[in-house]
């Protein structure tokens, strides 16, 4: 059997953990730079406030204090989702986390009533352990245990844990129940498709012809077909993989049309791509940087210039890259534009046990690796941007907009959570301070 | 006959370096003495295993106000909180009491069980037929005298 564990409303239950007064109210969590929804509670989503609302829309709710409003705390957020796949590695056989709040966990050799007690146990577990509410979904392939992860959020009656064997009467009615496009990798442009074959239910595209959906869909739309018949055919790829090309961008807190903030803003994206170059031991043989104005300000002038810039030599060192960067601004910056996004993608990435060295070329002089090692060890233990190149300031234009962000209770040691001695305690002792 | 290229040879690296070479000007060794006590193996206590038993589990507090101080919690102190442990009679609890996050002694007062502190202008509060939750277990308490 495969098993999802899937939080609830993930970023809104890591809030409450260390803020439980919020249980029970309307919260909502927001994108970077407070700029729309991402996160609902259960109270906020029977209350007609979409996913990708912008915040300022719901100013006047939460000044009433009807709603409360979160900006983002990813640090809190990773560390609840480190803790949550530790708790499953240490009771389950094998896990694999799938994104920050979901994670499979393979069970081999339990028998379906062993998996449904285990469930139970997790679930209860994690609720008491770390104050996160999940629901399992359990099932012989990872698409019919995504459904059945689905289904015990969203019916009651199964308690927050659903098995489903793939062969008996209960999966067929469900499936037979579930629209196609509820199914995982079924996108809604392919369910459109589909309507038109007459293929409307899940329970259709697991009895659909194998061969058509291959010949006019695709191998992987009869592998989910195959999936939902109980056969397995889809492997997770492991999140370590290193990647081929790392990115990192950001929108900015207020649009700027400074070269000097665009530059610092593409100078502490550069840092942060080169730390996760080196973290996954590659090296970067281009440099690519790109610059956005604001889409939806009609009455600005638009400019979406992108600059590459390929390395003399395949490098992780953060200078060689940091030099990149300033030449691709040297070649698309231009004044008189109001600029609402940057970032800097590293591409063509080789391995750097492996790279070729050139003959043409010297080997690169300047790679200094206990540098970057070092470096980059300093970051993690104390925290990003302890040590940076160049000065950053906080209060630039460009930093992000978090003016709702709860403490990091898990990181940072002065933002810990409070408990008081006694009724009031907390609020008097902020006051002599 | 030639024979196969061993493997036992090391390929030498194609480098426009020169080779290093020995001379007689390399220098002669000396060792110190080997410290009589390396079969002990020295493994310097960590407070983390001492103070930590359970990481996934175990967060940090801070614990606010001076009603505890009896029981030796003073304001500001660093609260190592485990909240895979079950709940016992005397355990110092961190719990949810009419939304505020409280410190308090599970305890029991007149045979009932109560949360209690250690200051008389606080009454213990029963826990009978109140909405209180438990948010987790205080496993140790850290007064850091020198900061």
């Amino acid at each position: 059997m495969i098993g999802l564990v899937d939080a609830n409303n993930f970023y809104v239950s890591c809030e409450r953990v260390f803020d439980p007064a919020l249980e029970g109210k309307p919260v909502g969590v927001m994108s970077n730079n407070d700029g729309c929804i991402i996160a609902r509670s259960a109270e906020m989503k029977t209350m007609d406030i979409p996913m990708g609302m912008p915040s300022f829309k719901l100013e006047s709710l939460r000044k009433r204090g009807d709603i409360y409003l979160k900006s983002s705390n990813y640090e809190l957020y990773g560390d609840m989702s480190a803790r949550l796949c530790q708790l499953l590695r240490d009771t389950c056989p094998a896990v694999s986390p799938y994104s920050i709040d979901e994670m499979f966990i393979y069970l081999e050799a339990f028998s379906n009533q062993q998996c449904q007690t285990l469930g139970e146990w997790l679930r209860r577990r994690i609720r008491r352990h770390l104050g996160l509410p999940v629901c399992v979904g359990l099932a012989p392939t990872h698409t019919l245990a995504k459904l059945a992860n689905h289904l015990a959020k969203q019916a009651t009656h199964y308690q927050g844990v659903c098995l489903l064997t793939g062969k008996d009467a209960a999966t067929t009615a469900l499936l037979k129940q579930t629209p196609v496009s509820s199914v995982w990798g079924v996108g809604r442009r392919i369910a459109e498709r589909l309507a038109i074959s007459n293929i409307n239910t899940a329970w259709d595209l697991r009895e659909a012809d194998l061969r058509l959906l291959r010949k006019h869909f695709s191998v992987v739309l009869a592998r989910t077909a195959l999936e939902l018949r109980g056969t397995p055919c889809l492997q997770m790829n492991a999140l370590d993989q290193p990647r081929h090309r790392i990115m990192t961008s950001r929108s900015f807190g207020q649009s700027t049309g400074s070269k000097t903030e665009v530059h610092n803003a593409l100078r502490q994206h550069a840092q942060r791509s080169a730390e996760k170059l080196r973290q996954q031991r590659s090296l970067t043989r281009a440099v690519m940087i790109f610059l956005n104005t604001n889409r939806h300000r009609r009455d600005q002038p638009q400019y979406f210039p992108h600059a590459m810039v390929p390395l003399p030599s395949p490098s992780d060192d953060t200078r060689t890259i940091l030099e990149a960067v300033h030449q691709g601004v040297e070649q698309v910056y231009r004044p008189g534009y109001r600029f609402m996004k940057a970032g800097v993608m590293l591409l063509d990435l080789v391995d750097a046990e492996q790279h070729q060295l050139s003959l043409l070329h010297q080997p690169p002089r300047n790679r200094y690796p206990y540098l970057m090692a070092t470096l980059d060890n300093i970051n993690q233990r104390m925290g990003q941007g302890t040590i940076s190149f160049g000065m950053t300031d906080a209060d630039a234009a460009w930093q992000l907009r978090c003016g709702h962000r709860s403490g990091r209770y898990t990181t940072r040691w002065d933002e810990l959570m409070k408990a008081g001695t006694h009724p009031g305690a907390i609020k008097q002792s902020a006051l002599r301070k | 006959m030639s024979l196969p290229p061993s493997t036992l040879v090391p390929t030498l690296p194609l480098t426009s370096q020169p080779l290093p070479f020995s001379s007689l000007q390399g220098r002669a060794g000396f060792s110190g003495f080997p410290s009589p006590a390396q079969d002990y193996e020295p493994r310097t206590l960590d407070l983390n295993t001492r103070l930590i038993k359970n990481p996934t589990q175990t967060f940090y507090l801070s614990a606010a106000g001076d009603s505890m101080e009896g029981w030796g919690i003073f304001d500001g102190d660093l609260l190592v909180v485990d909240r895979s442990i079950k709940p016992r009679l005397g355990h110092i609890l961190v719990a949810m009491f009419e939304e505020e996050v409280l410190i308090k002694r599970y305890a029991l007062y007149q045979n009932t069980p109560h949360l209690c502190s250690a200051h008389p202008h606080y009454p213990p509060l029963p826990l009978e037929g109140t909405e209180c939750q438990l948010w987790g277990v205080v496993r140790a308490v850290i007064h850091e005298y020198v900061r």
